[in-house]
C-alpha cells in the first residue's frame, strides 16, 4: 500500500497532470486523483464531491493533497478535507517536478512524502541554466 | 566502485521520459548511482537529479556506480543509453 495523491486546484490546472505523469513514467506508481474547483462555486456545496475524491485517492495510508496556490480556494478546501478523518497533509505550489518527485518515492509515509514533494517542487524551479 | 563515460546518442538527450527510464532501471539495482556532466554531479536514481544535468544529444556523462551489483547495473545503463532509451532515435 502507499499514500495516494489528490491534485486539488483551480479549474483546468489538475487533470492534465495525470495523463502527463503516466506518459512520462510509463505508469502511475501511486494512486492519483484530481479535483478541480470551478470558479463561482460554493465551497460548502463542493465539499461532498471533494471528499469523495479524497476517499478515492486513499488506499489506507492517507492522502497527500497537492494544491496549486496557497491561500486560494482550492487550498482552503484542502484544509477542510484534512479535518474529515482520512489522514491527509497538504503541499501548495503544485508543479511537475513536485509531482514526479512524489511519484519517485511511493514507499514513503504520508509525512515523509509531504516533505519530499515540497522539496521537489522547490528544487525544480531553475533560473536560466542549472 | 565502477566509473564509465557514456555518450548521450539519442536525439532528445536526457529528457523527461528518458530520465524516468534510466531512474527506473537503476532503481532495480542496489548500487548507489551518481552521474556527472559538465561539472555537475547528481543522484542518478532521482528523476529531478537527472533532469538537472540537461544533457543533450552529443554530450557525455560520467556514470559512477558503487555496490554489490555495480557491474550488472553499469551494463544495463550503458545498454539503455546505446539503444536510445527505446525511443527509436
Amino acid at each position: 500500500m502507499s499514500v495516494g495523491l489528490l491534485l486539488l486546484t483551480h479549474e483546468g490546472a489538475a487533470q492534465p497532470f495525470v495523463p502527463l505523469v503516466q506518459r512520462l513514467l510509463g505508469r502511475l506508481p501511486l494512486r492519483i486523483e484530481s479535483f478541480e474547483l470551478r470558479f463561482d462555486t460554493d465551497l460548502d456545496a463542493t465539499l461532498p464531491q471533494a471528499s469523495a475524491a479524497l476517499r478515492r485517492a486513499d488506499s489506507g495510508d492517507g492522502v497527500l493533497i497537492l494544491t496549486d496556490l496557497y491561500g486560494a480556494s482550492p487550498s482552503n478546501l484542502a484544509a477542510r478535507l484534512t479535518q474529515l478523518g482520512t489522514p491527509a497533509r497538504r503541499v501548495a505550489g503544485l508543479n511537475l517536478p513536485m509531482l514526479l518527485r512524489a511519484c519517485n518515492y511511493p514507499d514513503q509515509t504520508l509525512d515523509e512524502l509531504a516533505l519530499t514533494a515540497a522539496h521537489g517542487g522547490k528544487t525544480g524551479v531553475v533560473l536560466d541554466h542549472a | 566502485m565502477l566509473e564509465q563515460e557514456i555518450a548521450v546518442v539519442n536525439k532528445l538527450g536526457l529528457h523527461a521520459r528518458a530520465a524516468a527510464k534510466l531512474v527506473q532501471l537503476l532503481a532495480g539495482f542496489q548500487s548507489n548511482a551518481v552521474m556527472r556532466c559538465r561539472g555537475r554531479e547528481v543522484n542518478a536514481k532521482s528523476i529531478m537529479g537527472v533532469m538537472l544535468l540537461a544533457a543533450a544529444q552529443g554530450s557525455t556523462v560520467l556514470m559512477r556506480l558503487d555496490g554489490p551489483d555495480e557491474a550488472e547495473a553499469m551494463q544495463a545503463a550503458v545498454a539503455l543509453f546505446a539503444r536510445c532509451f527505446d525511443e527509436g532515435s
